[in-house]
């Protein structure tokens, strides 16, 4: 499971995804073998969990 | 006096028969890292029972079609190890498990692109290495692995005998360099494959000693560590060099090892109370941001993670316990992390510290393995 991350000044979306097991932040990096993962369980049908918003 | 004679990758000196390159050299001769397995960061000196593949000690992945098969610890068993050695992988099989064809058991090392280009491999040039290693099994017969490339649609498949029980044997393999296939070049992706088998079902052994177009992990006939309970299977002294014949193993200081590994995975965490690893401001009263300069610069952005939150420091006055933490950004140099905090005495631009107070210790881990 994965949950988007959002820029708590801007609101936008970070291009980060974090684990939600233990929290720990992947980049969007091809390189980078947590993100190729995100992006198999992506392929499979999953959708993460949007980001919380962002309050001031 | 002589003087020594420059080639293309060899060195000649003034001592005759004595060279330094092609196999010789002392730099970079060894293509592995960690092939003494002296460095620990994963699980340290505890044994481990893996239940899913993955990275267990310092660029080794433990691969296993099922789970809790064999279980895995630096200096497992505590023999005595070869001359010249303080530290090697131990391997003990937990069951009488029977393989199935597609099943696999063993570890690998995945050698970066950048160290492995100039082998040439894929190309008519393709140059001959050396894999050689210590060995101590309480089984006796052929074993087997392989390397592979990155796409693992090219293979050569290697055996070697054991032929006394719980006695460390000096294994060398020649391997004529692949002059087919697709091989990564100098790149931060996966050069090749270097497969140790504890026991690799059919369809996946192949007849060792030459080269193959498919996905072979070890070699026919290998025999199966984990098909026999309780079965110990040692390694260490790993080396892949250019030549056709095994010299002495490159031993690198610890700290020059320990850079290597961190280039992939880095395990830092606090030691004493006080102790302080980021520095930082505050956001509000419930979020406080650092920065995180890794050690090393890694071989690609990293994943980050705090599996211990510590404690957060404001302003030199008192400590408060986050209750989660969030990356906001990582690259191969550094990451930005907020911890996030139910409460506290924080305002707005505060000065932090992110540490251990008391027992909470503060841990970060950063991977980028291939």
């Amino acid at each position: 499971m994965y949950k988007q991350i959002k820029d708590k000044l801007t609101g936008d979306l970070l291009p980060i995804i974090q684990r939600v097991s233990d929290g720990a932040g992947i980049p969007f990096d091809p390189d980078n073998t947590d993100y190729q993962a995100f992006l198999l369980w992506k392929s499979e049908g999953n959708t993460p969990q949007p980001a919380d918003e962002v309050t001031q | 006096m002589s003087y020594g004679q420059v080639n293309a990758d060899v060195i000649g000196t003034s001592v005759a028969g004595s060279n330094l390159g092609a196999g010789n050299a002392s730099i970079m001769k060894n293509r592995l890292i960690n092939g003494d397995f002296k460095i620990s960061q994963y699980n340290g000196t505890s044994s481990v029972t893996p239940t899913s593949s993955g990275y267990q000690i310092d660029r080794w992945n433990f691969q296993l079609s099922q789970s809790s098969k064999y279980s895995l610890q630096q200096n497992a068993g505590s023999v005595t190890p070869p001359v010249g050695f303080a530290n090697y992988l131990g391997i003990t099989s937990l069951s009488a498990y029977t393989v199935g064809a597609s099943e696999q058991f063993g570890v690998f090392q995945a050698i970066e692109g950048f160290n492995t280009a100039d082998l040439g491999w894929g190309t008519a040039n393709a140059k001959t290495v050396t894999l050689s290693f210590q060995v101590y099994s309480s089984l006796t017969g052929t074993f087997g692995g392989s390397i592979r490339n990155s796409g693992t649609s090219r293979s050569y498949p290697f055996s070697y005998s054991i032929s006394v029980a719980n006695t460390w044997t000096s294994i060398s393999i020649t391997i004529a360099g692949d002059t087919s296939g697709t091989w990564v070049g100098a790149t931060n992706g996966i050069g090749l494959y270097l497969t140790f088998g504890f026991g690799v079902g059919s369809t996946l052994s192949g007849t060792a000693g030459s080269w193959s177009g498919n996905n072979y992990i070890s070699a026919t006939g290998a025999t199966s560590v984990v098909g026999t309970n309780g079965a110990t299977f040692y390694i260490t002294g790993v080396q892949l060099e250019v030549g056709s014949s095994a010299t002495g193993f490159e031993y690198r200081q610890y700290g020059q090892e320990l850079a290597l590994c961190q280039r992939y995975y880095q395990y830092i965490q606090t030691s004493a109370s006080n102790d302080r690893l980021m520095v930082g401001n505050s956001y509000n009263s419930t979020i406080t941001t650092f920065i995180y300069s890794y050690k090393v610069t890694m071989r690609s952005a990293p994943t980050v993670a705090v599996p211990n939150l510590g404690a957060v420091l404001n302003e030199n006055v008192a400590w408060y316990i986050p209750t989660s933490y969030t990356v906001s950004a990582t690259n191969v140099n550094n990451a930005i992390i907020a911890a996030n905090l139910s409460s506290s005495g924080f305002g707005t631009n505060n000065f932090a510290w992110w540490g251990q107070t008391g027992s909470s210790v503060l841990t970060v881990t950063v991977s980028a393995e291939l």
